[in-house]
């Protein structure tokens, strides 16, 4: 996916959620594609990039997986600065770490760009039978809050791709919104992202609309 | 609060708490019995020069380095990563006929172990197990206390553990029934609140904080979280792994630890990574040579990790995160070390490409250096830490300096996504070479 060394655009995404709902294993899913059955508590932030095409331009995910627990939010809401995508991920299995969603979602709004793209992700959709979250919940959650919402396995490989490309290509559709906004007006308090090529944006191709969004 | 003032006084010998002095001494000073004897010791013990005196004495600790030493022990020998292969290939009889001539001593020259163990225990047997030990301070200095303060210590463990993890109602107890009601108390059913020990106003749906439900359900999250990183330490090893019973029962004793540990410090609770830094105390113990040793790994294991901890516990804090004893400050200590010994790398990673050492040494400073490194490589470095005579954390912020150090060229062509990745991914390296260049750190 990656295209040499051009780098159009840099876009910060974060991981955030409770503890053991497999953050790490979604970001190494993405990014290297790999999923360690010995994965350890994440302390702190890692932090991978993985650089995809979206509508010919290269785009560059850098990607922050934070520490789940709450002694580590103090420090790890430090690292939602700049970041223009978030994934809230909860684990199917695990009702509390769903009804913990709004809390990390107040926390997000508090601490990140109001316009933020926001992915909610149930994650281990591998251990269906343990489900303990019906789908049906987390759709209407996600409606209510306007937030993108997909189910995944991060140990199969289901939808991790998907959700990551989604929030990226939103972000790029935003910021090919604003250059146009802010070529039109001639005002220049424009983000501060590189790449001031305007592009008309294509049909949203896997931008879902918001309130359609659902695991296939 | 009355329980945390309780559960506090009640730790006695273990006690350690989020104020903990910090001093420079170089043992743990957690506790009112060891860390004094251990300074009283360390003014009557020798000093370098004696000490060099010794070794020409006991040939064969190190013939390799000591012709390298100087006289003062704190200026390191000229190691480069070939000395280094060299020292390695020292043979482990020197070592093991050394260490044990000194462990076998009626009172132990601490000094003179802490010189020892810099270099590098030998891995097997019981040398690490005892050595650690000393060097926490939970082994006192005169050999002939060891077996009545081991036996008086493992006792406490029990007698602790049986009240506060074998009786989950204790909480309810503490608050509700007097002590002379203890005795009969601890028969209770096990689990169940019994409803005429719930005090007026208070019930399952309380937010308030001295709600004895809402305490007791925390209690119950905290044990989850515990036993889901107990269960993803080292599962790759077959002592940590839960696939065999050998395995099932060292996580059992992990749970155990860090439960109690939770529970005997409401302040700090079970913070995610402490498993990763009990994991290498309680490896060692239990494969301590001596039997009965390793049979009371557990509690030995309790006893010195909380002393291991003593000088660090703040940065498991998150109230005192921006406090002068928090991990802010000391990643500001660690940042000020690295601009000291080398500007110019500084000032690329800081400045030029962004890289905030909370970015990639927070995980190294609070967990000591477990996830950066093989388990075997781990141990190494600790006994340099704990062997230090500037204290464990004086020596961590230097080993961490060094390995930034060890990369300056690869960070120096790096942009700031590849420097990260680098750091938070620390590469294979000669370890013996990293504490090397710690010891030569300006400070």
């Amino acid at each position: 996916m990656a295209s040499g060394d051009r780098i159009d655009y840099v876009f910060k995404v974060v991981l955030i959620g409770d503890s053991a709902v497999g953050k790490s294993q979604i970001l190494s899913r993405f990014a290297r594609d790999e999923f360690s059955l010995d994965s350890k508590a994440t302390i702190g932030v890692e932090f991978q990039t993985r650089t995809v095409l979206i509508e010919h331009k290269s785009v560059k995910a850098q990607i922050w997986d934070t520490a789940g627990q709450e002694r580590y939010r103090a420090v790890t809401s430090a690292y939602y600065r700049g970041a223009l995508g978030a994934m809230l991920v909860y684990d199917i299995t695990k009702r509390q770490t769903f009804e913990h969603i709004p809390r990390w979602l107040e926390e997000l709004r508090s601490h990140a760009d109001k316009n933020l793209v926001i992915m909610m992700i149930g994650n281990k959709t591998d251990l269906e039978d343990d489900r303990a979250v019906p789908m049906e919940d987390a759709k209407e959650f996600a409606q209510k809050e306007g937030l993108f919402f997909l189910e995944t396995s991060a140990l199969q490989a289901v939808n991790v791709e998907m959700a990551f490309l989604t929030v990226l290509t939103e972000i790029f559709n935003i910021i090919i919104k604003k250059n146009l906004a802010a070529d039109s007006n001639a005002n220049n308090s424009v983000p501060s992202l590189e790449g001031k090529k305007i592009l008309i944006p294509g049909p949203a191709q896997i931008i879902p609309a918001k309130k359609g969004m659902c695991c296939t | 609060m009355s329980l945390k003032r309780t559960a506090l006084d009640r730790l006695g010998f273990f006690f350690i708490g989020s104020e903990a002095s910090k001093t420079s001494a170089s043992i743990s000073d957690s506790g009112p019995d060891g860390g004094e004897e251990l300074e009283m010791l360390q003014v009557v013990g020798f000093g370098p020069q004696i000490v060099r005196e010794v070794d020409m004495e006991i040939h064969g600790w190190y013939d390799t380095e000591l012709v390298f030493k100087t006289l003062d022990k704190t200026v390191p020998p000229m190691i480069t990563k070939e000395f280094s292969g060299l020292a390695s290939i020292e043979s482990n009889d020197g070592k093991w006929s050394n260490l044990e001539f000194e462990l076998s001593q009626k009172v132990i020259d601490l000094d003179r172990l802490q010189w020892m163990a810099n270099y590098g225990l030998p891995d097997g047997g019981g040398l690490r197990a005892t050595t650690w030990k000393l060097l926490l301070g939970y082994l006192p200095a005169a050999r002939d206390s060891w077996e009545a303060d081991l036996a008086n210590n493992r006792s406490k463990y029990f007698a602790l553990k049986e009240e506060e993890l074998l009786n989950p109602s204790t909480l309810t107890q503490r608050y509700e029934t007097s002590p002379s009601n203890k005795l009969e108390s601890v028969n209770d059913v096990i689990g169940f609140l019994r409803r005429n020990k719930i005090s007026t106003g208070d019930h399952p749906l309380s937010l308030s904080k001295a709600s004895v439900w809402h305490q007791f359900f925390e209690n119950t999250e905290i044990v989850e979280q515990i036993d889901r990183d107990v269960q993803r330490t080292h599962p790759s090893m077959k002592f940590f792994s839960g696939d065999s019973s050998v395995g099932q029962k060292n996580q059992m004793a992990m749970r155990s630890i860090l439960h109690l540990f939770a529970k005997l410090n409401p302040a700090i609770g079970y913070v995610q990574g402490m498993n990763e830094v009990l994991a290498p105390l309680f490896y060692i113990f239990s494969m301590d040579s001596d039997e009965k040793n390793a049979l009371h790994a557990e509690a030995d294991s309790y006893a010195c990790f909380v002393r291991l901890l003593s000088d660090s516990v703040d940065h498991f804090c998150k109230h005192l995160d921006n406090s002068s004893v928090g991990i802010m400050a000391t990643l500001s200590h660690f940042s000020q070390l690295i601009k000291l010994n080398d500007e110019e790398l500084w000032r690329h990673l800081e400045i030029f490409n962004k890289v905030n050492p909370q970015f990639y040494a927070f995980r190294w400073i609070t967990l000591l250096l477990t996830q950066e490194f093989e388990f075997h490589d781990v141990m190494r470095i600790w006994d340099s830490l704990l062997s230090n005579p500037l204290g464990i954390q004086e020596m961590l912020l230097r080993v961490c300096c060094a390995m930034v150090l060890c990369v300056k060229h690869e960070l120096l062509s790096g942009d700031f996504a590849e420097n990260l990745k680098l750091l938070q991914h620390y590469p294979p390296i000669d370890i013996e070479y990293i504490l090397h260049v710690s010891e030569e750190l300006i400070r």
